[in-house]
């Protein structure tokens, strides 16, 4: 194309240039426009059909009108005292159970590591609870948990001979959200295991082998090369369970129900009620609002930290 | 590489295989249905055209009447397609459908509390036009038959009649009589407490009785040493209906939800002590009660673990059933324990869930709908009610006359008890609040009740707190239309005389 250009005057040149490169960008345009519509559409307009909701008062029990009301559903939000319960139950799976999966995570991919020929298959298997769908992880860990005939409890019994107790794990307000978060962490370990062993593996080995020969020992080796190296997608892995964990439903639908008493009930579970059982549009919008601004400002932090990594790298 | 004869026979061996595996699942699919009894007459509805009716209620057994009936609609030119919700889904699940008017559902199956909501917000088809049509023996559901309470509040709206009652759900109090007769447990009753050992009258007689039998693994129960720990009682205390237990309670002191203005009584000293009384009854119940619904509180009792519940009236029958029960023959129903109210013991028996069939507003094949509708409600229901396949209750006259429909499944004498007991229970039926916003009403009443069941709030603080959102919902629905809408509901409970 260009050595055809090249004998002709420049004005027609750049004509049959923009020309060419018009119908380059019109192609590209339409090849991305099916993708960009869908998102507008699934994404992008329920996000501001939802952001004029938080300000209108719509209960679907009454009547479809919605009425104009300001910030009023965000005051009401912020004074709910079951929002902030929920937020604290949330807030426990959260914090707690992601750390757990973080330290056992990265523990079992160190362990992983070592393993030679027979990684793949260790791997594999491993992955099962993650391949499982949450509802049928759901339902297995209600009969595992469950006092009267789960497998759990008996075992205690039977290696305790009988000494110990073990409580009704869904049924004691001590222990449900707890029994909740072990489902979790059962199902999603692995998911913390598979990133961190994707790092592991993309560790240069002259550089532990450098390392080895400098008398540096085994946790100097993991403090001050691996998990340097490894920070950026530990990072990454935080944020996608941490927003995961942060909406936790299916788990408390079919577990407890949001019980014993409001111990269990997290974020996702009290929004779905007043959306989709109160029918209370405008503050269960508002909620959601508030739960997608913490989500941003924790998202926004763990980046932070993640580009200060890699620049001080 | 194959050659083509080969890929044939492959493909042919292929297809015979997926359609042997689709015929025989499909035959385990159907399952058994309950013998047809021809005792109530009817004549199936002239044939449609192949239409096809979608039929929407609870997953589990009680679906299961459109796979017993699957042959009469055939006949009538009917394909019915069940799609299940989950129990607690119903009402948003619906709901849903309703609200962005997908005409999903041609057949709505749901919880009565809701017609107030489903009918009054003009989802539902008004079916007295049906009812009317000639022939009657094909479009007459017989609506003089069924139970006042479960016609009245189950079926109408505004004078409308909206939807056909399925399942007449009443709270009855079930025990296992063999404990009660034994001759031992009945001489210790008497020595420790000086009164003879019988099913309890009052709610304090509850937690005495349910004292009594709460034994440990080793200790004797009716001559028999136990091998695992024993309960008196057992409550259906997981987040959901758990109101309801409260309410059996809280109704028998006369405690109202509202008074005449709307304003709510909940929370009274009368129902504060009810919850206190439902709270000590948890120290007679297995260790994981706060996570009973409704099967593990059905299979405590039928396996065997607790002498005493209140259930839905259809446990009876599964308590029967031999493949599931380990007491068959070793039960009686009869009337909830009540509280002395002056002289008099008062009884009363909360009426929650319950179901009923509508055909949808929007419903594109409406006859076909009514017909399917008045099938299930109608010409199959003593089959239905009498069957331990369901957990259909019986709610007509004629549910009530016939215990040779129930025999088969639990004995004649058993039956004749089993219907006794219900037509005790009857009168005593308190009804579930039915005005529109009733699932936040409940949601209200049910997480408080579960937070002092669970120790997180005293039985007062439960309940001040439940009567200050019962006045913030009434506000968000319209306080006027809903003292309105109460004040007509009183009307008619009292009418009833399910209020006094």
């Amino acid at each position: 194309m260009a050595d055809k250009l090249a004998f002709r005057p420049r004005t027609i040149r750049f004509s049959i240039a923009s020309s060419v490169e018009r119908r380059y960008r019109t192609t590209a345009v339409l090849f991305v426009l099916p993708a960009l519509v869908l998102l507008l559409a699934i994404t992008i307009y329920p996000l501001i059909r939802t952001l004029s909701l938080t300000v209108m008062a719509q209960e679907l029990t009454v009547s479809p009108d919605a009425e104009y009301v300001g910030l009023q559903n965000f005051q009401k939000v912020l004074a709910d005292g079951r929002f902030w319960n929920a937020m604290q139950n949330t807030s426990f799976l959260v914090v707690v159970g992601v750390a757990i999966q973080l330290v056992a995570g990265t523990g079992l991919a160190l362990l992983l590591s070592e393993i030679g020929r027979s990684r793949s298959v260790w791997v594999s298997l491993f992955l099962i609870p993650v391949m499982i769908a949450p509802v049928v992880a759901g339902f297995q860990f209600r009969v595992i948990l469950n006092d009267s005939f789960g497998p759990l409890n008996y075992l205690i019994k039977w290696v305790s001979g009988g000494l110990i107790s073990p409580p009704a794990w869904l049924a004691d307000p001590k222990t449900a959200l707890f029994s909740i978060m072990l489902t979790d962490l059962w199902q999603w370990t692995p998911f913390m295991l598979l990133i961190v062993l994707a790092g592991l593996q993309s560790i240069s080995v002259e550089l532990l082998e450098a390392a080895e020969v400098d008398g540096a020992s085994y946790w100097q080796t993991f403090w001050r090369i691996k998990i340097p190296i490894l920070l950026p997608v530990i990072i990454i892995g935080i944020l996608i369970r941490l927003m995961d964990t942060f909406k936790t439903f299916d788990l408390v639908y079919l577990l407890t129900g949001g019980g014993p008493g409001s111990s269990t009930e997290t974020i996702a579970y009290y929004t779905y009620l007043n959306g989709f059982k109160f029918f209370s549009m405008g503050y269960t919008a508002a909620m959601a609002f508030v739960q997608l601004v913490v989500i941003i400002l924790v998202s926004r932090a763990f980046l932070a930290i993640q580009n200060r990594q890699q620049k001080v790298g | 590489m194959l050659t083509s004869s080969r890929r044939v026979s492959l493909t042919a061996i292929l297809l015979v295989v997926i359609l042997v595996t689709t015929s025989f699942g499909t035959l385990l699919a159907q399952g058994e249905a309950p013998k047809v009894l021809n005792v109530v007459k009817f004549e199936l509805c002239p044939k449609f055209d192949n239409v096809t009716v979608n039929v929407v209620g609870d997953a589990g057994h009680n679906l299961k009447p459109y796979q017993f009936w699957a042959d009469d609609f055939a006949k009538m030119g009917i394909k019915v397609n069940v799609i299940e919700v989950p129990f607690e889904g119903v009402y948003e699940k619906e709901k849903t459908e309703f609200v962005a008017g997908t005409g999903a559902f041609d057949v709505v199956t749901f919880y009565p509390s809701y017609i107030g909501d489903f009918a009054g917000n003009g989802y539902l088809l008004p079916l007295d036009d049906y009812i009317k049509r000639e022939p009657a023996a094909v479009w007459d559901p017989h609506q003089d038959d069924v139970l006042p309470p479960f016609r009245e509040l189950y079926n109408k709206f505004g004078g409308k009649t909206y939807a056909l009652t399925i399942d007449g759900d009443i709270h009855i109090f079930i025990y296992r009589k063999d404990l009660f007769e034994n001759k031992d447990e009945q001489a210790a009753y008497k020595a420790k407490y000086g009164a003879d050992l019988k099913p309890p009258e009052t709610w304090d007689d509850y937690l005495k009785v349910g004292a009594f039998f709460t034994r440990k693994k080793g200790d004797k129960l009716a001559g028999e040493t136990l091998t695992d720990d024993f309960f008196g009682s057992a409550e259906f205390a997981k987040r959901g209906f758990s109101y309801a237990w409260f309410m059996d309670r809280a109704a028998s002191a006369g405690v109202n939800y509202f008074d005449e203005n709307m304003k709510p009584t909940i929370n009274s000293k009368e129902a504060v002590a009810a919850l206190q009384n439902m709270v000590d009854s948890l120290k007679n119940a297995p260790p994981d009660v706060l996570g009973y619904g409704y099967d593990e509180l059905r299979d405590a009792f039928i396996k065997g673990k607790v002498a005493m519940v209140v259930q839905w009236s259809d446990v009876p029958k599964k308590a029967a059933d031999p493949n599931d029960s380990k007491i068959v023959g070793k039960v009686s129903v009869g009337r909830l324990p009540g509280t002395k109210v002056g002289d008099t013991v008062v009884h009363r028996s909360m009426m929650p869930v319950g179901r009923v069939v509508a055909v949808a507003a929007d419903s594109k094949v409406p006859d076909a709908a009514y017909c399917v509708a008045k099938h299930v409600a109608y010409n199959r229901s003593l089959e239905q009610v009498s069957t331990s396949l369901t957990g259909l209750d019986p709610y007509r006259q004629i549910h009530l006359e016939h215990p040779e429909a129930y025999a088969p499944l639990m004995g004649e004498d058993n039956a004749k008890a089993y219907l006794a007991g219900l037509k005790l229970a009857l009168p005593d039926g308190y009804p579930d609040i039915f005005i529109p916003g009733a699932a936040q009403y409940q949601d209200s009443l049910d997480l408080h009740v579960n937070k002092a069941l669970a120790g997180q709030e005293t039985p007062q603080a439960a309940l001040d707190a439940v009567a200050k959102e019962w006045d913030a919902i009434t506000d968000k629905q319209g306080r006027d239309k809903q003292v309105k809408l109460w004040q007509q509901a009183l009307a008619s409970y009292k009418a009833l005389g399910l209020m006094k």
